[in-house]
């Protein structure tokens, strides 16, 4: 457990190398547009309506589901618009979107209740409930609602915070790090204390040494241990990071609960801090900008639903033809143009100046196996990709497809070029769905077979019942005849006795 | 993507470079005839693979651009005798990409090495022309006209070391007696290793295949050589002689034909190692590359499918 190295991965340069990471508090936007749709659960419902005035803070649209939390108006100011927006997502889906515009005054609006400063005092459930009123999600680009994670990691007994910056070129945490180190310290308190885990361990590549020594400066809590890894591309993966922390494994298609870990990007653990300690609901958060484009990349403290054009005023930006790619350089995705507002989940912006053919040409896959080598989780990316290719979903699986990370390192090396992910996650796709058409054909199956049973059963019902009436009817006809029997036998009686009395009247 | 990696393209122009060494080495000994071999199989599997493609229709020149077609000519050139006729390359090449090849869909998607295809079917179709190798240095022009057919090779040519060995001992001759000595088949052996060596360098070859196809020769052989020294040669003459290191480098590795898992790859290589010993001694060819690899392509899915890596959170 010295050395926390792992197999596979990829050892990548920073495209956008730079000395500079501070954070910089860029002043208030003009206008935000917050999606409602989060990454993953329900999309969330509007309850403000066009015209309304809103305060920073409050919450404007909500929704109950575990898997979803409350979206927070970031600005003060008049709500203008409810409607579609494309959504900063591969499909370029329309998504609903709430439009407000600034009244340059940033009133915030009273988030003191369910206060939860004196954290120590509160219940477990309290803090949950917070974090979820406060709208926190997973930082690092998950989008995972917090509070639900939290809570699945009840009586864990590690905390791992995330601070390894998953892709090279962002440096959103490390700048996050530098700005408020005893805001991480503390959230893990609060984290601690939530989970009762034994000990936090606060994880950093050994490329940012100026917040390990700040973070070791602030820590004094002998709970909470700061750990140097090396700098290696999928590092910062949950699975990986567990497994290179612990040397526990996470079992296929289980979650880091499964084993008793909580894992959070450092992001959300100073989310968690300013929700529970200050009352701050997540309305920003930092940004790396950067790119060819950008010349000297930025890291902004930005409030949710600004523009990426907003964004971008405020570094050295040339226009021109450009790539922009959200969330990084491996598992990231391609965007077109800059009109997309910042979510909860952005961790950086990536502009490109355009190079013509800078994209080579796709050839066949050579079967050379290089992928096999750098796959950090011992998958065959190849026979993933000829059975994907070939929509052989069930070999696929037998072959582990559910396991794969998409991190993205057998498309990086892949000699022939092959958008490698892209398969997999069509395969996925593929798969999802044969699984949802199974749960609909057996309730279907389920639904035919109970009717047919029903109507069997209605039928048999009724045949009993008739059979039942006839019985009885036969019963009580049998019954009758009896009875008409003994009437007509007394009547016999009574009419002898009558013709006897005659007779004897007679006599 | 600022990708260092190397594409498929730049792969295929590495290996081919990396054969410079073995091939100069045979030119020092026998002449440029190989020469003239490698551009009539390069033209012809150009032609080849153009002519195929279009049947296919599909797109011509990014698949020529490739060099592996190249590269599968080269091989093959560099395989058979040097002074075999014109005929013969082109026939093999063809054959080489036609059905080692193309007929399977093309780059990636063939079972069998294309150029170990065309060896075969060479040396089982053209048995004579396939063993006269030259016996000594042979000019340019002298080449020509063997390889046009316009002059006799009659007392020009002889049997490789291999070959002479096993029809010495085949004449009741013991190992001792024999010379096992070849300057020339050491040199071109040393060859190709240096460029194979490159190759691992570079990394665009793993070192599992030819690590343990040199393993695989030297079990096998030292184990035989243990059992009888008056029958059977030593590793080391198996190590100098015949195509042993061009097989350990740059046929067994053709990465489409090969097994792909890090331990699939170690026993594949490993067994064409021993296969390669076994057909030279007991065998009936002069030399056993080409069957050897044939042998083990076919075991590949197997092997592939038994020796799948642990993967992460499962047991």
């Amino acid at each position: 457990m010295s050395n926390f190295a792992f197999k596979g991965g990829l050892k990548l340069e920073n495209p956008y190398p730079t000395n500079e990471i501070d954070l910089i508090r860029i002043p208030l936007p003009k206008k935000v547009v917050l999606p409602m749709q989060q990454r993953i659960g329900e999309q969330a419902k509007p309850i403000v309506s066009v015209g309304e005035h809103v305060l920073t803070g409050q919450i404007i649209a909500t929704i109950d589901d575990d898997l979803c939390a409350p979206v927070h108006a970031s600005i003060s100011g008049t709500v203008v618009a409810i409607d579609e927006h494309v959504h900063a997502h591969k499909s370029g889906l329309k998504g609903l979107c709430v439009t407000i515009e600034s009244d340059g005054k940033d009133n915030w609006v009273d988030t003191s209740i369910g206060c939860t400063e004196q954290y120590e005092l509160c219940t477990p459930e309290t803090i949950y409930n917070k974090i979820r009123v406060s709208g926190i999600v997973g930082m690092g680009g998950a989008g995972f609602p917090t509070h639900t994670k939290v809570r699945l990691a009840e009586g864990c007994h590690t905390l791992i915070v995330n601070a390894t910056e998953c892709e090279p070129g962002i440096t959103c945490d490390a700048s996050l790090m530098l700005a408020y180190p005893t805001k991480v310290i503390r959230g893990a308190e609060v984290l601690l204390h939530v989970t009762g885990a034994e000990r936090a361990i606060i994880a950093i590549e050994d490329d940012k040494p100026e917040a390990i020594t700040l973070l070791k400066k602030y820590c004094k809590n002998d709970r909470i241990i700061i750990e140097e890894i090396p700098t290696k591309y999928t590092s910062g993966s949950e699975k990986i990071l567990v497994k290179s922390l612990l040397g526990i494994e996470i079992p296929s298609g289980k979650f880091a609960s499964d084993v008793d870990v909580l894992c959070l990007n450092v992001g959300t653990v100073v989310a968690i801090f300013d929700a529970v300690v200050e009352n701050r609901p997540l309305i920003s958060r930092a940004v790396t900008v950067a790119g060819t484009a950008v010349k000297v990349p930025k890291n902004l403290q930005v409030r949710l639903g600004a523009s990426y054009d907003y964004l971008l005023g405020f570094t050295d930006y040339q226009t021109g033809r450009h790539k922009v790619t959200m969330a990084g350089m491996m598992m990231g995705i391609e965007l077109q143009g800059t009109d997309y507002s910042v979510s909860k989940n952005t961790n950086c912006i990536f502009v490109d100046i355009d190079e013509k053919n800078s994209t080579e040409v796709v050839k066949e896959c050579i079967r050379c196996g290089i992928c096999n080598t750098v796959c950090p989780v011992g998958l065959l990316p190849q026979q993933l990709y000829w059975y994907s290719k070939a929509k052989n979903i069930e070999k696929a699986l037998e072959y582990n497809l559910v396991d794969c990370i998409e991190c993205g390192c057998c498309s990086y090396v892949c000699p022939s070029r092959l958008p490698l992910i892209d398969y997999y996650q069509f395969s996925k796709a593929l798969h999802r769905q044969q699984v949802k058409d199974k749960v609909q054909t057996d309730k279907a199956r389920n639904r035919f077979e109970f009717r047919e049973m029903r109507l069997e059963r209605n039928k048999r019902e009724r045949t009993e019942m008739m059979e039942a009436k006839k019985r009885e009817l036969k019963e009580k006809m049998a019954k009758d005849k009896t009875q008409k029997n003994i009437i007509e036998e007394a009547v016999k009686r009574v009419s002898s006795s009558k013709v006897n009395n005659k007779v004897e009247d007679e006599q | 993507m600022n990708n260092k990696h190397l594409n498929t393209n730049q792969i295929m122009r590495q290996v081919i470079f990396a054969l410079i060494l073995g091939i100069t080495a045979q030119v020092y000994f026998f002449g440029p005839s190989v020469i003239i071999q490698i551009i009539l199989a390069s033209a012809t599997a150009v032609v080849a693979e153009a002519i195929f493609l279009r049947f296919r229709e599909s797109r011509i020149m990014p698949a020529i651009m490739d060099g592996s077609a190249i590269l599968t000519a080269i091989l093959l050139a560099i395989s058979i005798p040097s002074i075999a006729p014109w005929w013969v390359i082109v026939l093999g090449v063809l054959f080489a990409i036609i059905f080692g090849k193309q007929i399977f869909g093309g780059l990636g998607n063939n079972p069998f090495n294309p150029a170990m295809l065309g060896y075969a079917f060479l040396l089982i179709s053209y048995p004579v022309q396939m063993t006269q190798w030259p016996g000594e240095f042979i000019s340019f022009a002298q080449g020509m006209d063997i390889i046009l057919g316009t002059q006799n090779i009659d007392g020009l040519t002889g049997a490789t070391r291999l070959d002479d060995v096993k029809t010495q001992l085949m004449l009741g001759l013991q190992v001792q007696d024999i010379n096992l000595e070849s300057v020339s088949q050491l040199w071109i052996n040393v060859g190709f290793l240096l460029g194979g060596i490159y190759l691992l360098f570079r990394r665009i070859i793993f070192w599992q295949i030819p690590f343990s196809l040199l393993i695989g020769i030297a079990l096998m052989s030292a184990v035989l050589f243990l059992l009888d020294r008056g029958q059977f040669a030593s590793p080391y003459f198996h190590f100098v002689n015949g195509a042993t290191m061009l097989a350990a480098f740059f046929i067994a590795t053709d990465p489409v034909s090969a097994s792909t898992t890090p331990r699939g790859r170690f026993i594949y290589g490993f067994f064409i190692g021993v296969l390669i010993v076994i057909i030279r001694v007991f065998g009936g060819y002069p030399d056993a590359v080409a069957f050897a690899v044939l042998l083990m392509n076919i075991a590949v899915p197997l092997i592939d499918f038994y020796t799948q890596p642990k993967v992460y959170g499962n047991d």
